[in-house]
């Protein structure tokens, strides 16, 4: 049992007796202390995703920062806590770039979803601010090496703002990275869709689709005429929608994306055109369609977040294997993308993003890209590669030691930093896990 | 009645005399039929014979007379005799005689499919069946259809007689047939005559779309029918044995087992369901379809039925842009090229086919365009006439006066100015009764022609008008094409464009073979002259007949689609060599092996050494495969599985216990899920109805074998019968919205409760039938549970409700199945090892309802070690394709007390196991079946690919296979897109109607549509809604469908319109 052995390395070497109290319930894990002592781990296999595999190295960090990626032992004189990961691997922590985390519980109960604001136009609303730190789904997402999410709001037209979040705090605000990642934007489907199951007539659909592309257009203008005013005149009244919306116009010191969530060849090429005109930086959410307008992507440099490779084909007659090698297809015309969770309403699965990675590999694609495409292409995407994605000196301090490679069902992870701080990997499933063992053990079924 | 005036021959007026006896004895009321009305204001005496002088009669398909004379009396005809003979014959006073030289004249059109609006019966009436649509005791002579609108636009068709059709209603009640004639208007004013009155007993598996009301789904219609024809024959029979003595009532109706069944189908694979049925309760059936029928063609034509088809040809799909035509599925475009095929494949394959203008997507005016269209995709013109005259008068018992233009048949005629469908042609008159229509006249045809001009006395060329109709005057050199030519009766106007641009107005009247004109020049002054018909006009119509469809491929293979497979996959006798075979049996993992499959079976798994020692020589002449090292693992069995279920509904959620209805009947083996899940290694599915209610349907067992060329090819024979239960938030409605709180149960505590009623319920039943007791399908299949020969699989999440289960089947003796989901078995494994096979659950789903609040990806292992046979299964179409990673999910949440030999039978052996077929399929062992899959690495890896799939030593998938199709639907696609694209204008034209067509649509209900809308039950309507919303949220919408997780529909629904 090697996460035992590693961790029980560890909590000898750190004293750190609060890991493993284990957590009674959901709301009990413990949020981890700052780093307080350097670290150096070592004896370990080292996927830095920058480029290049130490087979036997150590890492260093302090104060949250790594200070040090290198072959070989640290320098016998290291002050800090030593922890032998032989046998193990270092990998960054995961990003699963586009998620629901933390915007929603139980989905089928109406008072724990917070994801979509009413409206068509909610541009003001961030992600960060309604995140519920005391989901169950934080603890049991990052047990599995996902360290950190982009929460995403859904609803209308403008959707909101997503944030980045780690996976471990004791508040909203400790665990936001970034309270805004981008504003995120419903395209209107450009073309009428013929199933029994639509009631529109084409024309009413294309009459639709119109009245949306006008909205959004109508209030992009009204941010930027608002946007100049208040640039003339501080004292302007603040309209709190508008306002939200300044960080994403052309005219912002330090511009944000727009991501526009979309899947269709036809929405692709005019959320494209729509956002070169308006010099807006775009990234594609979705994207299934990405392939068939790779020239555009490459030219405009347009991302996509893939929402996941656990999905359909296009058509009945496309390729069984569609959905599985949209990464490797994105790679090899050369554009920009990073992987996601699986669309749709839960926030429970995104501990299995590793395994949609996977897919992509057994489907072709290189398996250390599909492992970037989790870790360094999102915080490239995220706008978070200077601290986050890879394992370089200078860069934050998050990542995981694994017993193998994350993209395998079977590896487990043993331990996790966020920057810098050891993460507690227990959770609420652990603990109901732990429970009925005892039953058994008492009923005298099972030994140990 | 009178006789002839004079009389040239004895033997005429003999035959006369007879056949006016004859007629007398079976024809409709006569002139004092006490149906007439009194007459109104002065009493007509209409001729009462008519000869039809001249044309072509086509007697019946594929034989025909030269300038014949129909002779007609009193509505009957008498006799079709050449003209030579007719001007020999006396000709009887009161007879009209009709030139129709040059004409062609067919027997009339039947339209064997007439839906119509019968009145309701009210379902609280004395002896009214329990369930709203059952009501065989309708009568479609009740309504009020056709009216003479009705009538008038089905005789422009060419229809002289129509079978009228209930419409509404699972038995919708008897079927008419009758004449389109309208009611007389001579002395009788007769009503128009009946031919046929209660022929058939209308039945169609429709769904009610009231809420909560049965059956919501088609399988619960079939459940229905049924029970309902079981119902009719025990009444039938315990009437005659005086054991039951109740009142008359709305079942005894179907007491006549003579009578056909006339089913109504809107999907083509049900017709299979009907066949299933006429032959189960040993009652002839007739099938009116929905023009897709070549799809299953095979199946459908090996059930010998009748079938009435609709021309139903789609649009050509908008492939006018990159986007519509990269989104267009090959199989639309497919539907496309072939529907106007159907008739002709119909027709080839032997089944007795009838054509109906119902069901149509373009507007019923068109149905002789469909049918020319349907002609140029090789349907002869005999078949063709046969589907509309000779197999409708069959297909429906009246061949004896209906169908043909013979002796004795009624006077019932369509006239045509050129014969029908293989070129243009009209429509001139309508017979019906011996009663003339006159539909179109054919004032061009009869003006055109080759004229000699004389002007002022002079001859001044020739004036050619043709059928278009063009004219064009030649005189020496000069040829001049007139303008604004317009035949209007006997009357020819056109106009003449002089050099300076002024126009002359020429008119003239027609009489006989001469035109009397006018010309009146630009300067006022008029002049007359005449043109005398010298010849016929070149037939400038013909050149604009649509061009031919070109090639249509054959239909090769099954299922119709992408991925038709051929040939059937055959079994063979093989060795594979250097594999790493994961036996999931006792064998454990063996390391460089050898698997030898024969006859289906395995014959040898075993290391290469033992094979060497044991079994080597034998195999000399079997195909070898050297798999370098690639791993070999069984198939893998999905317990718990909707794919192929979801268009006709996987839930008959309506009443809590539907027991009576079977997945087998919702299940469509073409659908292209079945082909993506043996892509990755699933071979052998349990497909079970959904969670809706407490006992839902009975499930079953299937192995993966596309390329079925019958949904039941896919059935395992001899798996042992399973049944689906659920507990929990699904079945009390939970989750449904705010105002499903009245069915019972509400409670864990009501669903404990009604299953022990049902149970007790099952015990009684067994006992009546022994003495005699009428047969419930319902209680059938839960004495089946009690006897253990079915067993229970129950969607089940908390522990309380599982040990509930536990306790109840204690009660009863039962051995539960197994708890599917059972995502708190690891709470109470220790009872539940005890009370069932096993448990199917999901391996890591968690937290997406509040009783999977405690579901953790650990139960798995931990519930294994503690004894309960636990698999991973996939209730999702999307995660049914990788279900190696499921298995090694046991290993990841096991804490290292899984290994990866015990895994993979958690997605194989186990399931097996739990679903009584361990002993043939799950593990590779010598003697079971040969299902099992190559993969390039572990079959546990998450970085493998499945390479081949091979059920009963048949190879159904490989990576080689699969390159081959997409060689294929790659330059299918290209080929269609550019037919599409490069085809006749006539078709983009049509689309570009469509808008207007749709908007027409909507402002005027078309019944057939309404119909469809009608189908569309309450589940399927809020489906709808689920997927527009995931549409506008930019997800897939197909990824939300119940066809990927079938037990939370319900949940899912509420997710986006709940509370």
């Amino acid at each position: 049992m090697a996460e035992m052995n590693l961790r029980a390395r560890l909590a000898a070497a750190l004293c750190a007796v609060a890991l493993w109290q284990g957590a009674a319930a959901q709301d009990l894990t413990r949020s981890a202390p700052p780093q307080q002592t350097g670290i150096a781990i070592t004896n370990a296999r080292i996927h830095t995703m920058a480029g290049r595999v130490i087979e036997r190295g150590h890492v260093m960090f302090q104060d949250g920062v790594i200070t040090a990626v290198e072959a070989g032992d640290p320098p016998s004189r290291y002050a800090g806590v030593r922890i032998d990961a032989q046998g193990s691997h270092i990998y960054p922590g995961m990003i699963a770039a586009s998620t629901r985390l933390g915007l929603i519980e139980i989905s089928a109960v109406r008072a724990t979803r917070d994801f979509a604001e009413t409206g068509d136009i909610a541009p003001e609303v961030r992600a960060w601010v309604s995140v519920n730190p005391d989901s169950v789904m934080f603890p049991v997402t990052r047990s599995n090496g996902v360290l950190i999410a982009g929460s995403f709001p859904a609803g209308g037209l403008i959707q909101g703002q997503a944030s980045i979040l780690r996976m471990d705090g004791w508040t909203t605000e400790d665990m936001t990275i970034e309270p805004s990642m981008g504003l995120v934007i419903s395209w209107p489907q450009m073309r009428p869709v013929d199933a029994w199951w639509m009631d529109q007539r084409a024309d009413e659909q294309r009459r639709r689709r119109d009245e949306r592309l006008r909205t959004l257009n109508n209030f992009f203008d009204e941010a930027a005429a608002y946007d100049a005013l208040r640039r003339e005149d501080s004292g302007h009244p603040v309209d709190v929608s508008l306002e939200a919306m300044r960080r994403f116009l052309p005219t912002a010191d330090d511009q944000l994306p727009v991501i526009v969530r979309c899947a269709d060849v036809d929405q692709i090429n005019a959320a494209v055109a729509w956002a070169a005109e308006r010099d807006l930086r775009l990234i594609i959410l979705g994207g299934r369609d990405a392939p068939l307008a790779a020239d555009l992507l490459k030219e405009h440099d347009v991302p996509v977040i893939i929402t996941g490779t656990y999905a359909f084909p296009k058509r009945d007659d496309s390729p069984y294997d569609d959905a599985f090698t949209l990464p490797l297809r994105l790679e090899e015309a050369g554009v920009r993308w990073c992987l996601a969770p699986k669309g749709g309403n839960e926030a429970s699965d995104v501990r299995n993003l590793p395994y949609e990675a996977a897919l992509a590999a057994a489907h072709g694609l290189d398996p250390e890209i599909a492992m970037k495409g989790v870790t360094i292409y999102a915080a490239e995407i995220m706008g978070i590669a200077d601290r986050y994605g890879t394992i370089e000196p200078g860069k934050s301090a998050t990542l995981i030691i694994t017993d193998g490679n994350p993209l395998e069902m079977m590896t487990n992870v043993e331990l996790a930093f966020i920057d810098g701080r050891t993460i507690d990997l227990h959770n609420k499933q652990r603990e109901l896990r732990d429970k009925y063992r005892e039953k058994y053990r008492q009923l005298g079924i099972i030994e140990d | 009645m009178k006789l002839a005036r004079t009389i040239r021959s004895g033997t005429a007026l003999l035959a006369c005399a007879l056949a006016s006896l004859a007629m007398g004895a079976q024809a409709r009321p006569t002139a004092n039929s006490p149906l007439a009305s009194p007459p109104d204001g002065m009493t007509r005496q209409v001729a009462p014979r008519a000869a039809l002088v001249g044309a072509t009669v086509h007697v019946r398909p594929g034989e025909q007379m030269e300038d014949a004379v129909v002779l007609i009396e009193h509505g009957e005809i008498r006799r079709v005799v050449p003209r030579a003979e007719y001007d020999r014959m006396a000709r009887p006073g009161g007879t009209i005689e009709v030139d129709y030289t040059g004409r062609h004249i067919y027997a009339g059109f039947i339209e064997a499919y007439l839906p119509v609006r019968a009145p309701g019966v009210d379902s609280s009436a004395v002896g009214a069946h329990w369930n709203e649509g059952v009501t065989p005791h309708r009568r479609a002579l009740d309504g009020s259809a056709p009216n003479a609108r009705d009538r008038d636009n089905l005789r422009k068709m060419g229809f002289t007689a129509a079978h009228l059709v209930p419409d509404q209603g699972v038995f919708r009640g008897r079927t008419a047939l009758i004449s389109l004639a309208d009611p007389r208007s001579d002395s009788s004013h007769e009503p128009p005559a009946v031919y046929r009155d209660g022929f058939a007993d209308a039945v169609a598996f429709e769904r009610n779309t009231r809420r909560g009301g049965y059956p919501s789904s088609h399988m619960g219609a079939v459940a229905l029918i049924r029970q309902v024809l079981a119902d009719a024959d025990w009444q039938r029979r315990t009437r005659q044995t005086g054991d039951f003595t109740g009142g008359p009532d709305a079942i005894d109706e179907l007491a006549d087992a003579n009578r056909p069944l006339f089913f109504d189908i809107e999907r083509e694979m049900t017709t299979l369901h009907a066949a299933d049925i006429a032959s189960e309760f040993k009652r002839n059936a007739i099938i009116v379809g929905n023009g897709m029928e070549f799809k299953w063609l095979e199946a459908i034509a090996a059930e010998n039925l009748p079938v009435i088809v609709p021309l139903r040809f789609p649009r050509a799909p908008d492939v006018s842009g990159f986007g519509e035509a990269d989104s267009t599925d090959l199989e639309r475009l497919m539907e496309w090229e072939q529907a106007p095929t159907n008739p002709r494949r119909l027709a080839e394959a032997g089944v007795k086919t009838a054509i109906t203008s119902a069901k149509r997507i373009r507007g019923a005016g068109n149905l002789h365009n469909d049918l020319r269209s349907a002609v140029r995709h090789g349907l002869s013109a005999d078949d063709a006439l046969a589907m509309l005259t000779t197999n409708p008068a069959e297909i429906l018992g009246a061949a004896d006066r209906l169908g043909s233009v013979e002796r004795g048949r009624r006077a019932n005629l369509v006239v045509t100015d050129r014969p029908l469908f293989v070129g243009p042609s009209r429509i001139l008159d309508v017979w019906t009764e011996g009663e003339r229509h006159v539909i179109a006249t054919d004032d061009v045809g009869a003006m055109a022609g080759v004229y000699e001009v004389n002007f002022r006395g002079e001859p001044r060329g020739t004036l050619t008008i043709t059928r278009r109709p063009r004219v064009t005057l030649e005189d020496g050199d000069v040829k001049t094409r007139a303008e604004k030519v317009s035949i209007d009766g006997d009357r020819l106007s056109y106009t003449v464009k002089e050099h300076d641009g002024s126009v002359a107005i020429a008119t003239a009247q027609r009489r006989g073979t001469t035109l009397h004109g006018t010309l009146m020049i630009p300067d006022g002054r008029t002049f007359s002259w005449t043109a005398v018909r010298v010849g016929d006009a070149p037939d400038d119509e013909r050149d604009r007949e649509e061009r031919g469809p070109g090639e249509i491929p054959d239909l090769k293979g099954y299922p119709f689609g992408p991925y038709a497979v051929e040939e059937k996959p055959q079994q063979r006798r093989a060795i594979f060599t250097n594999a790493t075979i994961w036996t999931a049996s006792e064998a454990g993992t063996i390391e460089n092996g050898v698997l030898a499959i024969d006859g289906g079976k395995i014959a040898f798994v075993g290391t290469r050494s033992a094979f060497n020692r044991s079994a080597a020589s034998r195999w000399n002449n079997a195909e070898r495969f050297d798999l370098e090292g690639r791993h070999i693992a069984p198939g893998f069995v999905d317990a718990h599985s909707h794919t192929g279920t979801f268009a006709l509904g996987v839930n008959e959620g309506t009443q809590a216990v539907t027991s009576e209805v079977r997945i087998a009947d919702a299940v469509d083996s073409s659908h292209i899920n079945w082909y993506r899940q043996l892509a990755g290694g699933v071979t052998t599915v349990n497909t079970l109805h959904g969670s809706a209610n407490p006992i839902g349907g009975q499930s079953l067992t299937q192995k993966v074998r596309w390329g079925s060329r019958h949904p039941r090819d896919m059935h395992m024979d001899g798996a042992t019968p399973g049944i689906k239960f659920a507990l929990g938030e699904n079945v009390k409605q939970s989750n449904w919205g705010d105002t499903a709180t009245t069915r019972y149960p509400q409670t864990r505590m009501g669903v404990e409760t009604i299953m022990r009623d049902r149970f007790h319920a099952a015990q009684r039943y067994e006992e009546e039938r022994r003495r005699g007791g009428r047969r419930n399908l319902e209680l059938e299949a839960l004495a089946e549970v009690l006897r253990g020969d079915r067993l229970i699989h129950c969607h089940s999440y908390r522990q309380d409700e599982i040990l509930m289960l536990c306790l109840l089947a204690k009660e009863f003796g039962i051995t539960i199945g197994t708890f599917q989901h059972g995502l708190e078995v690891y709470k109470v494994a220790e009872a539940v090892r005890e009370a069932a096979i096993g448990a199917s659950i999901f391996s890591d789903w968690w937290n997406f309802k509040v009783e999977v609040w405690d579901a953790i990806p650990y139960a798995g292992p931990l519930q294994h070690e503690v004894g309960v046979n636990t698999s991973f299964n996939s209730d999702s179409d999307e995660l049914a394709r990788r279900m190696h990673a499921e298995g090694a999910k046991a290993v990841k949440y096991s804490g290292g007390r899984v290994s990866p030999e015990e895994a993979i039978k958690f997605v194989t052996i186990n399931a097996a196991v739990q679903l009584g077929i361990g002993d043939r399929v799950g593990s590779l062992e010598a003697g079971k079946d040969a299902d099992f899959v190559i993969w390039s690495g572990s079959p546990l890896s998450t970085l493998s690919r499945a390479e081949s799939t091979w059920i009963d030593g048949a190879e159904y998938f490989s990576l080689e296979m699969d390159r081959e199709h997409r060689k294929r639907i790659a330059s299918e696609r290209r080929r269609l897109i550019q037919k599409i694209l490069a085809g006749p204008p006539s078709e983009r034209e049509e689309k570009k109607d469509e808008e207007q067509e749709k908007k027409e649509e909507a402002e005027t209900p078309d019944p057939d549509r309404s119909l469809r809308a009608r189908m569309l039950a309450q589940e399927r309507a809020l489906v709808r809604e689920r997927m527009l919303e995931a549409l506008n949220a930019n997800r897939d919408p197909t990824l939300d469908s119940c066809g990927v997780c079938g037990c939370s529909e319900f949940h899912f629904i509420k997710q986006t319109f709940g509370n």
